[in-house]
């Protein structure tokens, strides 16, 4: 085996040899010393990354990161430290699907979905606060949930600490909960599911204007320390819509009042700020939702008329002023006609509707497509998707 | 009328070529390789028993293999009967096996052939015998060649090195297989040709009149000579043929040996017999995937928390263990193929584990491969010696097959009979080519 030197000498040798191999072989290592030196550059860099500590303080927050993604899973999971020897394959805890009804105002509806009943309830008294319509969120009830704040501000919730409502009655908003109650001047933009944090890459925020904002999920403790992520939106009059969990490869899509609808690859979104669509002055986000080549798309106007897209037919969108395709032709819009809902739905999900009297409805959302339309006591307020793969029901 | 096609089935390459009296016309059985009328000896069956060849085997392999995960189950293999002075005890034997293992790659299925000590191997619950592996490779290039041209093929002439071994027993064994092989992939009618002859016969056609011609077939697996009277096909005589189990493959393997090891800890590793015996398994295409058991991984890791070359080991533990011995395999074959036009070359594999480098030069290799020269000089003048004619009286020597390029063997040619009679024809289809033509006699 030939040390360094033999190897300098056989190359010297090649090149006496065949004085043309001299420029082949000066090339070929002048390109690995360029290679190598690229190489130490990393190498010094990292060296002094370790040097400085950086590196260990990088890795400390990856730990306590990982050590709060696997304290949120045996919280999800209802394992404790005396039964984390080996990880049940089935949740242990039961858990049932739970709908929360909830407004501007903080206010929160709990209901336990049963296999039965159809008309879920009515809610009494003002339906709009704050110029915001109540949004309905369906969700296991060993879920936990995050609830964003117009401020940016963030808090957590257990779902199974939120009182129930009996199904069936009619419920006024004082008997709502009010978990965290909304400080001077914000209000509450949405409720996020939670637990799947440590499966997900990102948090997706959605401003009323159409602004997006992914922060990696890397991330949340720091946001939950601080009970802060930020309002993700550009301008000061728009406020955050919505947030979501989301993984590298989804989809994204979201839907107007006017009946725009856009769609675009979480991977491909920056980490800053940026407008992801142009709406007319008049114009903002109602839904936004991640899509699934299985799944369909569903829109439903104030009047309770249903439009089914399939998701592919949704043009995927790379550029930040694009305007959306328009799914409401201009003389319905100068009818009136307008979104209330959208969603990404299987044929088989359930679909619950929030009309303007409070009456809250189940319908099944491949009836909704067929039909084409709803019959609602008044303007649809609000709708929400019950997955049919989704934890069982409570006992009838 | 039946339809009768040469192949060649190389160590390295194969081919198929059909002859239709005028013209030969090679197929293009593997349309995503550069030359599409070439196919890699290459096979790849998956762990649900689908077969690939070809490029479309390299690069299911690569897709499903490279970097994957493992993971080791313990599973029954048999029992062994243990015998002492006064007692008798039956004892059962487990082996851990990769369950998530999606399939094997099979290379140098003509080598194996040959090859006394090899009867077979096992893939996954099935056992496939050396038959089993030609006879799968075979069925798959001739229904790739029956697609091409529309037809059924029935009948195939196909090539053989002068000797499959020094052993005559061997040798006809070898053949027999092939021909076995051949009938089970559905070919009614087989016959043989010897390789350079099939070479001549190509080169026949560019001929304007008689001449002796030696033929230089220095392919993948074996070097083959014949010395024939050529140009006049009522009076082609064969005056004499020889061979031997020298060729690229052996190249690549001294290569490996003397310039690869140290990159995964040859001569820095010492006192380490089971690192030791991964190290020399670098060279062994068949040996070295055996090599990735859990324990091994285990010593191997072990040695790297001891700071022994860790870098190298690391290494080691990458080629066995993520795959990548095909991979390294073929860029120092790449390699040395570039040292038959340039001076000097590199050879580098990059992966996680591993950032091999080496600036080869053809100096380097020319003197690697020195003692290898001596024997091929010694079995061609052999055989021109066998032929009765003398050196002057040969008319040309012509080159065929992927190692007949390397300068050093070119240039030994040219010493021995003068630059001037020594004659290109395309490495990889002369022999496809004569196949086909003989195929139609």
């Amino acid at each position: 085996m030939s040390s360094f030197t033999d190897k300098i000498d056989e190359w010297m040798k090649e090149a006496e040899e065949r004085p043309e191999s001299a420029l082949t072989i000066v090339r070929l290592i002048a390109r690995r010393l360029r290679e190598l030196s690229e190489r130490d550059e990393e190498l010094l860099a990292e060296n002094i990354a370790l040097q400085n500590g950086t590196r260990v303080e990088e890795y400390q927050k990856r730990i306590t990161h990982l050590e709060y993604q696997l304290d949120l899973i045996k919280r999800r999971f209802g394992v404790d430290e005396g039964t984390l020897v080996e990880l049940p394959t089935q949740p242990v805890e039961s858990s049932t699907v739970n709908l929360l009804v909830y407004n501007a105002q903080g206010r929160i509806f709990r209901l336990e979905l049963n296999q039965e009943v159809k008309v879920l309830g009515r809610i009494t008294g003002d339906m709009i606060t704050d110029h915001e319509p109540p949004r309905i969120l369906t969700l296991p009830s060993n879920e936990e949930v995050l609830l964003l704040y117009t401020s940016g501000r963030v808090s957590t919730y257990k779902v199974n600490d939120i009182p129930l409502i009996e199904l069936g009655g009619a419920w006024e908003w004082s008997q709502a909960a009010l978990p965290d109650e909304p400080r001077a001047g914000e209000l509450l933009a949405c409720i996020a599911p939670f637990s799947h944090l440590p499966l997900s890459d990102f948090f997706l925020q959605i401003s009323r204007r159409g602004c997006v904002k992914k922060t990696m999920t890397s991330m949340a403790q720091s946001i939950l320390g601080n009970h802060y992520i930020g309002k993700g939106a550009l301008q000061k009059s728009d406020q955050p819509f919505d947030l979501m969990l989301s993984h590298k490869k989804d989809r994204s899509t979201f839907v107007t009042y006017e009946g725009k609808v856009i769609a675009f690859d979480v991977d491909d979104l920056s980490y800053a700020t940026e407008e992801r669509i142009r709406l007319t002055a008049t114009d903002y986000v109602i839904a936004s939702f991640t899509t699934r080549a299985d799944e369909s798309l569903l829109f439903v106007t104030q009047t309770g008329k249903v439009i089914h897209r399939e998701s592919k037919s949704i043009e995927l969108s790379k550029s930040s002023t694009a305007k959306g395709q328009a799914l409401i032709p201009p003389s319905r819009l100068e009818q009136g006609v307008r979104f209330m809902g959208a969603a990404s739905v299987k044929d088989s999900d359930s679909v619950v509707v929030l009309d303007a009297t409070g009456r809250l409805k189940l319908y099944e959302a491949g009836s909704m497509t067929g039909a084409g339309s709803i019959e609602a006591d008044g303007l649809i307020l609000s709708i929400g998707i019950i997955p049919a793969d989704s934890a069982k029901r409570g006992a009838s | 009328m039946s339809l009768k096609v040469g192949i060649d089935f190389g160590t390295s390459n194969s081919g198929v070529a059909v002859y239709d009296g005028q013209r030969v016309q090679l197929l293009p059985v593997d349309p995503k390789n550069v030359l599409p009328e070439v196919i890699k000896t290459v096979l790849y069956i998956t762990k649900d028993y689908r077969t690939y060849l070809g490029q479309e085997a390299v690069e299911t392999y690569y897709r499903d293999n490279v970097n994957r995960q493992r993971r080791y189950v313990k599973q029954w293999a048999g029992e062994i009967d243990v015998y002492g002075a006064d007692m008798h005890y039956v004892r059962d034997i487990f082996v851990y096996v990769d369950e998530l293992k999606p399939g094997r790659l099979l290379q140098y299925l003509k080598t194996a052939l040959r090859k006394d000590n090899y009867q077979g191997t096992q893939i996954f619950e099935r056992y496939f015998t050396v038959g089993d592996l030609a006879q799968t490779y075979l069925s798959l290039l001739k229904k790739r060649a029956e697609d091409v041209l529309g037809e059924t093929i029935d009948a195939v002439t196909l090539g053989r090195p002068v000797k499959f071994s020094e052993h005559p027993e061997q040798d006809h064994k070898a053949q027999e297989t092939l021909r076995q092989a051949a009938h089970e992939a559905g070919f009614k009618e087989v016959d043989f040709e010897l390789e350079p002859i099939a070479a001549a016969l190509d080169y026949e056609q560019s001929m304007t009149k008689p001449q002796n011609v030696v033929i230089f077939d220095f392919g993948g697996g074996t070097l083959d000579i014949a010395v024939m009277r050529l140009g006049d096909s009522k009076n082609r005589k064969v005056y004499a043929s020889g061979g031997v189990d020298i060729a690229g493959s052996d190249f690549d393997r001294t290569i490996i040996e003397k310039r690869m090891l140290s990159h995964f800890g040859y001569g820095k590793v010492k006192h380490h017999p089971e690192i030791m015996d991964m190290i020399h398994a670098i060279p062994d295409w068949m040996a070295l995937p055996e090599m990735g058991t859990p324990i091994n991984r285990n010593i191997l890791e072990k040695a790297i928390q001891a700071k022994v070359v860790p870098v190298r080991l690391k290494a080691l533990e990458g080629l066995i263990y993520n795959d990548l011995a095909f991979t390294f395999y073929n860029r120092v074959e790449a390699g040395k193929i570039a040292l038959s036009s340039d001076g000097a070359t590199i050879i580098s594999l990059e992966d996680k584990d591993i950032s091999l480098w080496e600036l080869y030069t053809r100096a380097q290799f020319e003197s690697d491969i020195q003692h290898y020269l001596v024997d091929v000089e010694k079995v061609l003048l052999d055989t021109i010696a066998k032929s009765g004619l003398d050196v002057e009286e040969i008319d040309a020597v012509v080159k065929t097959g992927g190692s007949s390029n390397i300068p050093l063997f070119t240039g030994m040619l040219a010493k021995i009979f003068g630059a001037e009679k020594v004659k290109e024809s395309n490495a990889f289809s002369s022999v496809v080519a004569g196949l086909a033509i003989k195929a139609r006699m």
